[in-house]
């Protein structure tokens, strides 16, 4: 089982998010923006996964300024992005190498399939 | 040594300009054939008079009298020099003059041979191409988008006030330059110049090439260029028209719009990811036997919410590409019923037709709800193909969801589970909000088809008027 930083600025959504990672086993901590989600990963916190919102709060592409910050501080993490967004190409040449990105709204069913997937890169 | 009469006359015929020979009283001694039919004479009406005498006196011309009777005695040769005058036979004429003197021996003067040659259709084309240019650079300036008048070697000839005015920069800093080269080289775009080469020796117009950048004074400008080559019957001229347009207004009303379409579909789509967490944190409590009923309505908001992306794609969110559309579908079914590793796939074959976003949520969830079922009956050992497909059928649109599973054996509806029943009650709903009529079943050998026909109120892709809701 893996430790998931979920980064989502809608607490609604986020808690749900953790309630099922965590029904899957996994342990979660959570944040609502860039800064408290480098706080985390700043710290000696053990992380395996982030799964995070592109648009964070005003920063319309704060989940992929996040990530990169996110693997030059933890290079072996793994990303799955989470978008309500259209997802153009633009947006896909920001990803970090590997990362794939589940759209908004996913069901239980999608959200395990995309983190079982994530986990095995 | 003897004067060379015979080589004279000789040379005179054959030059193609009219000439005419004087002695030095001004007595004309020969002409040309050229000078016959030019001025519609003959030797016996011209030779042995004095110039000024000829054809009723309509040589009497003052320009002429001062170039050989002041001008020729001091000079051994005169050219280049023009005379204009209304001759009463061929009427208004423009005559550039030769005059060259021989010498005879003692220095004493000889013939005078006098080159005349008509410029009157060269002078009046030049003196039609500057009113033309004035007329063209007139127009240019009373046009309010900038504009440029190039060479076919892309040096500007001329810009008008209005382009002078929004780049301020003055005419004789733009004119012989290059494009490329002016204001902070902005215009040095390899495919602005791969472009607007092809504008002359082909022909070939450019529509609609969008420019964005910082210019000096202006600030951020998205300009729109055009350019064409300057046509005009019978004139050789390589020069081409460049319009700037500045659709800098237009392009942020149009990103604001999309900005805004954005931030709605973001809002829209959050909001839907609550009430699929809210069904998801109750399926925790929920019977076994339940959790696929909350699951079906997982992917109907799924399907629904695919819409909000195509409609942000959608030229100003009016209609609905069908086959982008069922492809999102498909990709929704796919990840929230099978999951990568299933064997069943779900395949689009969809004609390029586009639907109104008001049609399109019945729709979308007919063709949910009909795949849904496809995927959970067909296949009880777990491999198949689903197919939707989507044609325009004469004046309907006909919707078909196949697969290749196991078909329909038993018909009874009575024997049908509830949530069967309650399927077939949607599909019968949906289809009734799209106005149209599930079409009688073909023979099949194997699977299930679903026909629906729809009424046509669907446009093609790229089709001009929006469909009415």
């Amino acid at each position: 089982m893996a430790v998931i930083l979920v980064v989502e600025d809608d607490m609604m959504i986020c808690m749900v998010a953790e309630m099922m990672m965590q029904d899957w086993g996994h342990e979660t901590l959570s944040a609502s923006d860039e800064e408290e989600a480098l706080k985390f990963l700043r710290s000696p916190q053990p992380i395996d996964a982030m799964f995070t919102d592109i648009y964070l709060k005003d920063a319309v592409l704060g989940g992929c300024s996040l990530a990169h910050q996110a693997i030059a501080l933890r290079p072996h993490l793994k990303v799955l992005y989470t978008t309500g967004n259209f997802l153009t190409d633009n947006m896909k040449a920001l990803f970090v190498d590997g990362a794939q990105c589940l759209g908004k709204p996913y069901s239980q069913t999608q959200l395990h399939n995309s983190v079982v997937e994530m986990l095995a890169t | 040594m003897p004067e060379p009469e015979i080589a004279v006359a000789d040379i005179v015929e054959t030059v193609p300009s009219a000439l005419i020979i004087l002695d030095q009283n001004l007595i004309v001694q020969s002409a040309n054939r050229a000078f016959y039919q030019t001025f519609h004479t003959s030797a016996l009406q011209t030779e042995g008079f004095l110039i000024f005498s000829l054809g009723n006196r309509q040589w009497d011309i003052p320009a002429l009298r001062n170039l050989l009777e002041s001008v020729i005695p001091h000079r051994a040769a005169v050219e280049g020099f023009e005379v204009e005058h209304d001759f009463p036979t061929i009427g208004q004429r423009t005559m550039l003059v030769n005059a060259r003197k021989t010498m005879r021996g003692g220095g004493h003067d000889g013939y005078i041979l006098l080159a005349i040659e008509d410029v009157s259709e060269e002078r009046k084309a030049r003196k039609e191409s500057k009113r033309n240019w004035q007329l063209t650079q007139s127009i240019v300036d009373t046009i309010r988008d900038p504009m440029v008048v190039l060479e076919d070697d892309m040096t500007i000839v001329t810009a008008s006030k209005a382009f002078l005015t929004i780049f301020g920069i003055t005419q004789a800093e733009v004119q012989g330059r290059r494009l490329s080269e002016l204001l902070q080289q902005q215009w040095d775009v390899p495919a602005l110049r791969h472009l607007m080469e092809k504008v002359l020796p082909e022909n070939k117009p450019i529509e609609n090439f969008e420019i964005e950048d910082v210019f000096p004074a202006l600030g951020r400008r998205v300009f729109n260029l055009s350019a064409r080559k300057v046509f005009q019957p019978g004139n050789h001229a390589h020069r081409m028209l460049l319009v700037f347009e500045d659709i800098t207004d237009r392009k942020r009303r149009e990103r604001d719009a999309i900005a805004l379409t954005n931030e709605i579909s973001h809002r829209i789509k959050n909001n839907l990811q609550i009430i699929v967490g809210l069904i998801a944190y109750e399926t925790r409590w929920t019977a076994p036997a339940c959790v696929q009923g909350y699951q079906a309505m997982q992917t109907r908001i799924g399907a629904i919410s695919q819409l909000y992306d195509l409609i942000s794609q959608s030229s100003c969110g009016r209609t609905i590409a069908v086959n982008a559309y069922l492809t999102e579908i498909a990709k929704n079914l796919s990840t929230s019923l099978l999951g990568s590793a299933s064997s069943i796939t779900i395949e689009v074959r969809a004609e390029p037709l586009e639907i109104d976003p008001e049609r399109a949520v019945p729709f979308g969830l007919l063709v949910n709800e009909l795949a849904t079922n496809a995927i959970k009956h067909a296949f009880p050992d777990g491999a198949g193909k689903v197919v939707l497909s989507v044609v325009q059928a004469g004046s309907d649109l006909e919707l078909c969801v196949s697969d290749n599973g196991i078909g329909i054996k038993d018909k009874d509806a009575a024997s049908k589970k509830a949530s069967e029943t309650r399927g077939s009650d949607y599909v019968a709903i949906f289809v009734r909000q799209l106005g149209g009529a599930i079409a009688p079943s073909l023979v099949e050998i194997t699977g299930t088809t679903v026909r629906v026909l729809f009424p046509l109120r669907l446009t093609p892709s790229g089709g001009a008027e929006p469909v009415a809701a």
